[in-house]
């Protein structure tokens, strides 16, 4: 193989992609956003035949700024709040017209913790034929980085500084797949963009359940995380090897499967190449009280989802995190 | 300027017009870096490479590849050390690739089905070369100088060739079926044999220099070592390659009760193991290098091929490593027993390394015999005076202390490319050779641990000195093992680079030219996740300009 | 067909003749009739529509917007608190140019806690880029429901139907229920081109930088102008098929040699009108019932004001601290005029009060005073409220 770059025409490349990918590039996100990667994979799940409807937030932003967009499907976006009731609505009219399109709404963890949540709650309680997609960067970056219910305890914030006084932020990580099993959905799941295969094969099974169907994704951000972006895939697999951030399935709220951990990593492996978590690197006994706590908050997750009993099906190593010569894998 | 449209929709799409690779500080290429295993190969294999072409399926491709470098792979398949193995990434994660059941499986494979090599036969008008010496390096020569475009006579001393392939590797590793059918095959290519000819005794040199336009030299060595303990030397001392060469043509052996090899290489093993199957009650082989383990440094550690080690033990020849010999134990000129002491290569303050004896470490072992098995030297009185003269090339053990029969052919495979460069008017090739890819440059979170394939050994009550005593591995572990291959360096097609990019920057290009993805720099912003994420190591991040 | 029936369950029908295929809606009173009655026609069969029972008004709206942004026609209802809480999604959907119907059964806004009539909801939403429509009658209600969806589809734009709580929703009057036919002949089935349609897919909803944001804006304010041209067209329109017209953008009634004008909105207009038939002694007086608040008929009001030197403005909202809503938009819009009559404004009614008969003669005193009343609360009663606060 020679060294030199194929005279490959880019721009007719473009066209000749295997997959379909509903998401296309020039869009306007940062270098690395895990975001901009996990839309871009579940459109690769689910074809062009569905309609998507996008809360406000980062993935809406740096898709859709007139005259631009970066969306190969028909897409809308109203408001903060109201994705899930105007998926509601969209797949009223589907339903109505007796089109088979799908539907699948998309939300940042701000408009699906927060202020999106009542909305979502009536979605789901009404089992519509939805998808909703929260991507789940743990706090309001679209907005400068902020705070939310989905930031992890002790994560610093521009609402949630550490200093003399503070940690970061005091409160925890909402529990929102619980709410989300809470209202015994077909089915639910948390996937991440570290391991593309998994995210796919949910995207699909929710797509295909008759109802409502939600799929948590845990999408770094290089920007608010403060990683260098190269390393959001490795930082998302080590949320995932540490129990930090659990990959499980649900069913009409029952966790049926739970991906396991081959070797489980310590927490501070994740939390050290991120500069949210920088403060619980220094000497002082309240660090290393949260950094201890963040350890046993991990180690919870271990035991609550059992992520290393062995006894589930699907493993990290398996079809998730190993390569195959010859590609397709992924697709 | 754009006209705003009702509602402020947007077209689907359109923000492929928006050059998002302005924003780059780094770009991503792929760039091909060494495997290990292949910087490894003294043949100068890409063991990564034919790994890669089995994984296809392409058995046939594989052994084309293998054979452009090693023209006798059935047989290193079975008597190489593979270095390759030692190199090999997936030792520091699990096992290393049985890269030498891979060369042997394809080398045997091309034996069954009669495969030939991809050459063309040299033209009536091309240059003619002579060849000295059909050992390993010879026959590499011949080979390389025929693929090469080159007319080639081959002489040997000996009735047959193969040199120390013959003469010294006794069959239950190296079966004269495998050996003579990759020796028939390769002097099939148009090669002139012509046995029983000695330079200098049959056939002079100047002959050769009024016929050949260039020589290679590959006469092996053939001079025993000096050996002695403090001037100590038995009358009836034999080389441990003397009687290995001896029992290999005559199949007989003299009988000994308790015999002390001295010596941590192939021959040594070797001859310990004949030894042993002939019925010789105590082998002990003694030797200051260590036996090989984990915490054991390769240069430390035997020469001898681990494997060969391994069955040495179980056939019950005892192994004092990290041992010498202080002292022959003499009743008049015939030896009783030895004295050896511990032995151990330290650094010195000057940072050399220096074998030390240490006190207090003595032990008596009685033997009747004391073997020698130390390596020979080149018989320099017929070649001595032509090193260095233009047109004449040596390779294989004369010019190196490699001992190896891959090292040899690599040798020989080098002489052939210097050869054709020195008749084309060529400045000589440098060989440096790059460095091979890091283990940290992996990603190795995308390969799943899988048990390494191990051929089938015959149990111990089993072996005799004339059967083969490893098999070959299945097709199945063939195929298993070509898919553990952590393709160092080397693109794989996994599409991790293609499904990772959060900006669609990275597309599926045309394979035909080997490519099997190229990157949009219109639009990739340079965030090196793919270089991050790249199992293999084939993308790396250059700052822009 | 001529039947009694309440205008809740009249204006159902109005919204059922007119094939909606997504409903959905919130309790709220005095809405809740609305659509209660669609649910009971759709449990029946008499309705082949979806009918999704939100969380929320806010969800309710925004739910309608997807649908019609999916190609459905789509219809909601709601009142006071409700349309408070919708405010940002109907400024959204004005702004993303979908054509929606909705009623609004006016009610007042808390707190304190109000559960009674008046137009404070739908005036605090006249800014959201909607079209409002009013209504003095169950019959106009029926109609103006029934035109609201064909200006809706024509304009791309939001039309709010509006009409008082209980005093139209809950009141029992003869009212014609145009047949289906009818119906049929005067809308076509729904068509909104910019829908979301995987085999034409658009992007709705982009962000738009200050260098554009500005031509939206415009774009908007202009669409709402030239909807008075399809508001018309509707009422006529529809006069053909059903022998009625809800009044255009502005109605007028009563002489043109009157010098007195009295100018409302919605269900007032009826007692107005028999004010002025009980109350003859005062002389003629012209009443102008305002049809269309958005868009605003400037040209159409002046034209009903033409020869008149006094005109009062009553309406049933304010805006603290500023005065009467409507009275300010009449007063600046006839400041263009060549002779503008002095303009009295007054609101009343509010939060359910009672507006009398015996409101139309305090009303006209005003006129004889030597100034004109810029804006008052025709009916407080002060001496309810502690002296400091008065």
């Amino acid at each position: 193989m020679s060294s030199e770059e194929p005279s490959a025409n880019i721009a007719e490349l473009h066209h000749k992609q295997p997959a379909f990918r509903g998401l296309e590039a020039g869009h306007l996100a940062c270098p690395g956003c895990g975001q901009a990667l996990g839309a871009r994979l579940v459109t690769e799940a689910i074809g062009p035949d569905v309609i998507i409807a996008n809360a406000t937030g980062c993935l809406e932003v740096f898709t859709s700024a007139w005259p631009r967009s970066s969306w190969r499907v028909p897409w809308i976006h109203s408001l903060f709040e109201n994705a899930p009731a105007v998926a509601s609505g969209i797949e009223a009219a589907l339903k109505m017209q007796g089109r088979p399109t799908k539907v699948v709404a998309m939300g940042g963890d701000g408009g699906t913790f927060d202020i999106g949540l009542q909305s979502l709650s009536g979605m789901l309680e009404r089992n519509h034929n939805v998808l909703y997609v929260c991507f789940d960067n743990e706090g309001y970056m679209n907005t400068g980085g902020h705070r939310s219910g989905s930031t992890p305890h002790a994560a610093v914030t521009m609402t949630s500084p550490s200093g003399k006084k503070r940690m970061g932020k005091r409160h925890l990580k909402k529990d929102l797949l619980a709410i989300i099993g809470a209202h015994q959905i077909p089915y639910a799941a948390t996937a991440t963009v570290a391991y593309p295969s998994d995210l796919r094969a949910k995207v699909r099974r929710g797509i295909e359940i008759e109802g409502a169907a939600f799929l948590l994704v845990h999408s770094p951000c290089p920007l608010g995380w403060g990683h260098e972006g190269a390393l959001s895939i490795e930082i998302a697999r080590l949320a995932v090897q540490t129990g930090f951030f659990p990959i499980v399935e649900m069913e009409r709220g029952a966790v049926v499967n739970a991906m396991q951990i081959r070797n489980v990593r310590p927490v501070a492996e994740y939390l050290r190449p991120q500069h949210r978590f920088q403060h619980l690197f220094s000497d002082s006994p309240e660090a290393r009280e949260e950094l201890e706590h963040l350890q046993q908050l991990a180690d919870y997750n271990i035991e609550r989802y059992r992520l290393t009993s062995g006894q589930s099906e699907s493993r990290d190593t398996e079809a998730t995190d190993t390569v195959m010569r010859g590609g397709m894998r992924w697709s | 300027m754009p006209i705003l449209t009702r509602g402020s929709f947007a077209n689907a799409a359109t923000s492929l017009a928006l050059k998002t690779g302005d924003w780059r500080l780094q770009r991503p290429q792929y760039r091909h870096r060494s495997a290990p295993c292949a910087v490894g190969c003294p043949a100068g294999e890409n063991p990564q490479a034919y790994i890669a072409m089995v994984a296809e399926g392409n058995l046939r491709g594989a052994w084309e590849m293998l054979v452009a470098a090693n023209p006798l792979p059935a047989i290193t398949g079975r008597v190489c050390h593979h270095p390759c193995e030692s190199a090999c990434h997936r030792g520091s994660y699990d096992q290393p690739i049985a890269i030498h059941s891979v060369e042997r499986f394809l080398g045997d494979r091309a034996i069954a089905e009669g495969w030939n090599y991809p050459l063309k036969p040299s033209s009536p008008d091309a240059p003619r070369v002579a060849v000295v010496g059909a050992g390993p390096a010879g026959l590499s020569a011949a080979y390389h100088l025929a693929r090469l475009g080159l007319s080639v006579t081959l002489f040997d001393a000996e009735p047959e060739p193969g040199g120390l392939l013959r003469s010294a590797l006794p069959p239950y590793r190296l079966p004269r079926t495998v050996l003579n059918s990759e020796i028939a095959r390769l002097l099939a290519v148009g090669i002139a044999f012509k046995p029983n000819r000695r330079v200098g005794r049959d056939v002079s040199i100047d002959e050769l220099r009024a016929d050949f336009q260039a020589i290679f030299l590959g006469p092996g060595t053939s001079r025993p070592r000096e050996w002695s303990v403090d001037g100590t030397v038995p009358s009836d001392l034999r080389t441990g390659l003397d009687l290995l060469r001896e029992w290999i043509s005559i199949g007989a052996i003299p009988t000994y009760n308790r015999v002390a090899i001295i010596g941590g290489g192939n021959t040594a093993i070797d001859l310990a193991r004949v030894l042993k199957f002939s019925g010789v009650d105590e082998v002990h082989l003694i030797t200051f290098q260590a036996l090989p383990g984990p915490a054991v440094r390769r240069e430390e550690a035997m020469s001898a091929a681990p494997r060969e080690i391994g069955q040495a033990l179980e056939e019950g020849v005892t192994i004092h490593d990290r041992r010498g010999v202080r002292r022959l134990i003499m009743r008049g000129n015939r030896v009783v027993g030895v004295e050896t002491v511990h032995m151990k290569e330290l650094g010195t303050a000057t940072g050399e390394r220096k074998l030390v004896s240490f006190e207090g470490t003595e032990t008596i072992l009685k033997v009747d015999h004391v073997i020698p098995a130390i390596g020979q030297q080149l018989d320099s009185s017929v070649f001595g005076n032509l090193l260095g003269q233009p047109g004449i090339f040596v390779g294989g053990d004369a010019r190196s202390a490699a001992g190896t029969v891959s090292g040899a052919i690599g040798d020989g495979c080098r002489a052939a490319i210097a050869i054709r460069n020195y008749l084309d008017g060529l400045p000589p090739a440098g060989d440096e050779m790059p460095r091979p890819i890091a283990f940290d440059d992996l990603n190795i979170n995308y390969f799943d641990h899988a048990p390494r394939a191990e051929a089938l050994i015959l149990e111990v009550e089993h072996r005799s000195a004339e059967k083969e005593i490893e098999a070959g591995i299945s097709h199945q572990d063939l195929n298993a093992e070509a898919h553990r291959c952590f393709s160092c360096g080397e693109c794989m097609s996994c599409d991790n680079c293609w499904t990772l990019c959060p900006d669609n920057a990275v597309l599926k290009a045309d394979t035909r030219d080997g490519w099997r993805y190229a990157f949009d720099y219109d639009h990739c912003k340079g965030c090196g996740i793919c270089a991050n994420e790249c199992p293999v190591g084939f993308i790396t991040m250059f700052d822009e300009q | 067909m001529l039947r009694p029936i309440e205008g809740s369950a009249a204006v159902a029908h109005a919204v059922a003749l007119c094939r909606p295929q997504v409903i959905a809606g919130y309790p709220i009173t005095p809405q809740t009739h609305i659509v209660e009655k669609l649910a009971r026609l759709i449990a029946d069969d008499q309705l082949r529509c979806e009918l999704i029972s939100v969380e929320s008004e806010f969800s309710a709206i925004s739910a309608v917007l997807g649908a019609a942004a999916a190609g459905s026609r789509a219809y909601t209802a709601s009142s006071a608190q409700g349309i408070l809480l919708m405010t940002e999604v109907l400024h959204n959907i004005a702004g993303l140019r979908i054509p929606l119907v909705m009623t609004c059964a006016n009610r007042a806004i808390g707190a304190p806690v109000s559960a009674w009539n008046d137009q404070q909801d739908s005036m605090v939403m006249r800014d959201a880029g909607w079209i409002q429509l009013y209504c003095a009658n169950n019959q106009e209600a029926v109609d103006t429901t029934i035109q609201a969806f064909r200006i809706a589809e024509r304009t791309e734009l939001p039309v709010m139907v509006c009409m008082d709580g209980y005093v139209l929703t809950h009141t029992l009057e003869v009212v014609d229920i145009p047949t289906q036919q009818q119906v049929d002949a005067f809308l076509p089935a729904y068509h909104f081109a910019r829908s979301l349609d995987p085999r034409k897919p658009i992007t709705i909803g982009t962000l738009v930088t200050p260098e554009f944001y500005t031509e939206a804006r415009y774009m908007n304010h202009r669409a709402l102008l030239r909807a008075q041209e399809e508001i018309l067209a509707a009422d006529r329109d529809w006069e053909k098929i059903s022998g009625r017209t809800s009044g255009g953008l502005i109605s007028v009634d009563g002489s043109d040699d009157a010098a007195v004008g009295i100018l409302s909105i919605g269900s007032v207009m009826g007692t107005l009108s028999d004010a002025r038939d009980h109350f003859a002694e005062f002389g003629p007086v012209k009443l102008i019932g305002l049809r269309s608040m958005r868009p605003f008929p400037i040209d159409d009001l002046k034209v009903a004001c033409d020869g008149l030197s006094e005109l009062i403005v009553l309406e049933r909202a304010l805006s603290p601290g500023g005065g009467g809503i409507i009275g300010s938009e009449v007063r600046a819009a006839l400041s263009e005029a060549h002779s503008p009559p002095r303009i009295h404004n007054f609101a009343a009614g509010l939060g359910g009060r009672d507006m009398p008969l015996e409101i139309f003669p305090k009303l006209l005193e005003a006129t004889r005073a030597r100034d004109a009343t810029r804006f008052a609360i025709i009916d407080v009663d002060t001496a309810k409220i502690a002296a400091e606060d008065r």
